[in-house]
């Protein structure tokens, strides 16, 4: 086992399989008596793992568990996911997700629109969660940890403690919460007398501000319901794409974007260095210390078929529809033109107004477009749901006979800056 | 003097932290979180209010609230269609931690049927309050 390391060193470790191994129970049910078992209140404490990478299926699955388990208990569920984008559940992702790239890769584009080329790491989804918080990287290097548990005994840092202890137990001693609720690694130079026991202080703790600045190893995100919390939060293991995250998070679009809902804050990120069994393991041992001491607890395996169970059918499909991914996002004017900074000298004015998915109000004006023509393109876009239009140029190819002059570079401002993306079912 | 109409105008709250304030007609009813839950949940960063003539069913998500990185539902306890939506809280979503029982209001609802679920008095959803934190 590695100890904890930066940015400066990566770390590609071959991942191991993503079942329990050793020591570990693991019991294999039916997924029929998941439900039975994950609703039974006799089951106050329980640990589950999947061996899906479908970032879809996996919040399905943690959703389920957050409505079905039983009152008081508590619930640990571990995946990994293949590579996708997530955004928080009231977040805009043209404002803060480079869509243009994924649809690129989603289309095997080697030309997308812009200057943005897809890194080779293949399709990348557009995935929104369910909780709050920013967009984050996932791949099969981070591995996502989720505790449902009672919203009475609930606060922001128990469960990144409890994860920071386990990552002290496997010798990752820069690790500690910071005043976010995420898990940093300190990257202080020197070492300084610190209480072990203090899991918001490491020996290499540096005062605020100054450098160098700690690196984002975990970042928390919750859901709360009636008298049931849900924490989870990504664990940058051994991520191979750190280099690449900040492309597919960096929207084109944000310049020009007013918003309302959530904006991600951008933190710099490093790898902590373990394989992912180990972490794993430690994690649900970690877990059974904190709510069932001296006893053995078993990890059930989850994956593909519990897709069976009907309430985990119905959130999954819901969550990879565009109504849910797209239509979801607060109310947006996307405004380009002239007067913008200077970086991009757009000749023509665009302003588009979407809420609840369907464009409200829409301005256009161009020296070489005439306003007979303008007019036309305002009646059809206002009113327009924005995730049934896929492909601009088809769009208005089918809606608007003929040749019209300035309509081309229309296309490119909204083919650039309001892409709508495929949605996973398509 | 108490008759039942006056009883109607008495704020009631839900188990889910929801206070709805009836019409003197009973027809109509207005919907926000309660000053308990607004305190717990933290610095409110956005609210999302439903749009006018939207039919809800009983427990149906009437809109949803973030703060510190948590998300979480609005529910309402009556079936009905939205009248008006709050707009205030678009622009200043700290509305619901300064006065969430007053101008923090979510949305106005014209109901149908009775409530889902237990409504309460304020005393009784104090003790309710009360009764959670000790556990």
């Amino acid at each position: 086992m590695a100890p904890s390391r930066g940015l400066s060193i990566l770390q590609h470790t071959i991942m191991a399989p993503l079942q329990s191994s050793g020591i570990m129970k693991v019991a294999r049910r039916a997924f029929s008596s998941f439900s039975e078992k994950l609703s039974n209140p006799a089951n106050s404490v329980q640990s589950y793992v999947s061996h899906s990478s479908d970032p879809y299926l996996n919040l399905a699955i943690e959703d389920h568990i957050l409505r079905t388990s039983p009152a008081g208990s508590a619930v640990l569920f571990l995946y990994t996911n293949r590579p996708c984008v997530v955004i928080g559940r009231n977040q805009n992702p043209w404002r803060e997700v480079n869509l243009g790239l994924l649809k690129a890769a989603a289309q095997g584009n080697s030309k997308p629109r812009g200057n943005s080329k897809p890194p080779a790491i293949g399709h990348v989804q557009l995935v929104r969660r369910r909780s709050g918080g920013g967009a984050v990287f996932h791949d099969m290097g981070n591995v996502n940890w989720s505790i449902t548990c009672p919203r009475d005994d609930f606060t922001r840092d128990k469960h990144a403690e409890m994860v920071v202890r386990a990552l002290r137990a496997l010798g990752v001693d820069r690790a500690r919460v910071n005043e976010r609720h995420d898990i940093v690694l300190d990257q202080g130079y020197e070492k300084r007398a610190s209480d072990p026991n203090d899991t918001h202080r490491t020996p290499y703790t540096v005062d605020d501000g100054t450098e160098p600045r700690p690196l984002k190893v975990s970042g928390s995100a919750y859901k709360l319901t009636r008298g049931r919390a849900l924490h989870h939060a990504t664990t940058l293991l051994a991520s191979p794409n750190l280099h690449i995250i900040p492309q597919y998070l960096h929207s084109p679009a944000k310049p020009y974007l007013e918003s309302k809902g959530v904006q991600s804050v951008s933190s710099p990120v490093g790898n902590i260095g373990l394989d992912t069994s180990s972490f794993q393991k430690r994690l649900q041992d970690e877990f059974a210390a904190m709510y069932a001491p001296g006893k053995s607890l078993s990890v059930e395996v989850l994956g593909e078929e519990h897709l069976n169970i009907p309430e985990i059918r119905k959130g999954y499909d819901e969550l990879r529809t565009n109504e849910w991914i797209l239509t979801q996002t607060p109310q947006f004017t996307l405004k380009l033109g002239p007067s913008q900074s200077a970086q991009q000298s757009m000749p023509s004015r665009m302003e588009v107004n979407v809420h609840h998915g369907i464009i409200k109000a829409f301005e256009y004006e161009s020296k070489i477009c005439p306003s007979a023509v303008t007019e036309k393109i305002r009646t059809l876009l206002v009113k327009q749901k924005l995730q049934d239009i896929q492909d601009w140029r088809s769009f208005f190819q089918s809606n608007l006979s003929g040749d019209h002059p300035g309509l081309s570079e229309l296309i490119d401002y909204l083919e650039e800056y309001l892409p709508i993306p495929e949605a996973p079912t398509a | 003097m108490f008759s039942a109409r006056a009883a109607l105008l008495e704020k009631k709250y839900t188990e889910d932290h929801e206070w709805v304030e009836l019409s003197s007609d009973g027809k109509t009813a207005t919907i926000g979180i309660s000053k308990y839950a607004a305190d717990a949940l933290g610095d409110v960063v956005y609210v999302e209010i439903p749009e006018v003539g939207t039919q809800l069913s009983a427990g149906d998500s009437l809109g949803a609230i973030e703060s510190v990185k948590s998300a979480s539902d609005i529910l309402t306890p009556f079936e009905g269609t939205v009248l008006e939506a709050n707009d205030a809280l678009a622009d200043k979503p700290g509305t619901i931690n300064k006065d969430p029982e007053g101008e923090g209001w979510v949305a106005r609802l014209e109901i149908e049927g009775e409530p889902e679920g237990k409504l309460m008095t304020a005393e009784e959803y104090q003790a309710f309050t009360e009764e959670a934190a000790e556990h």
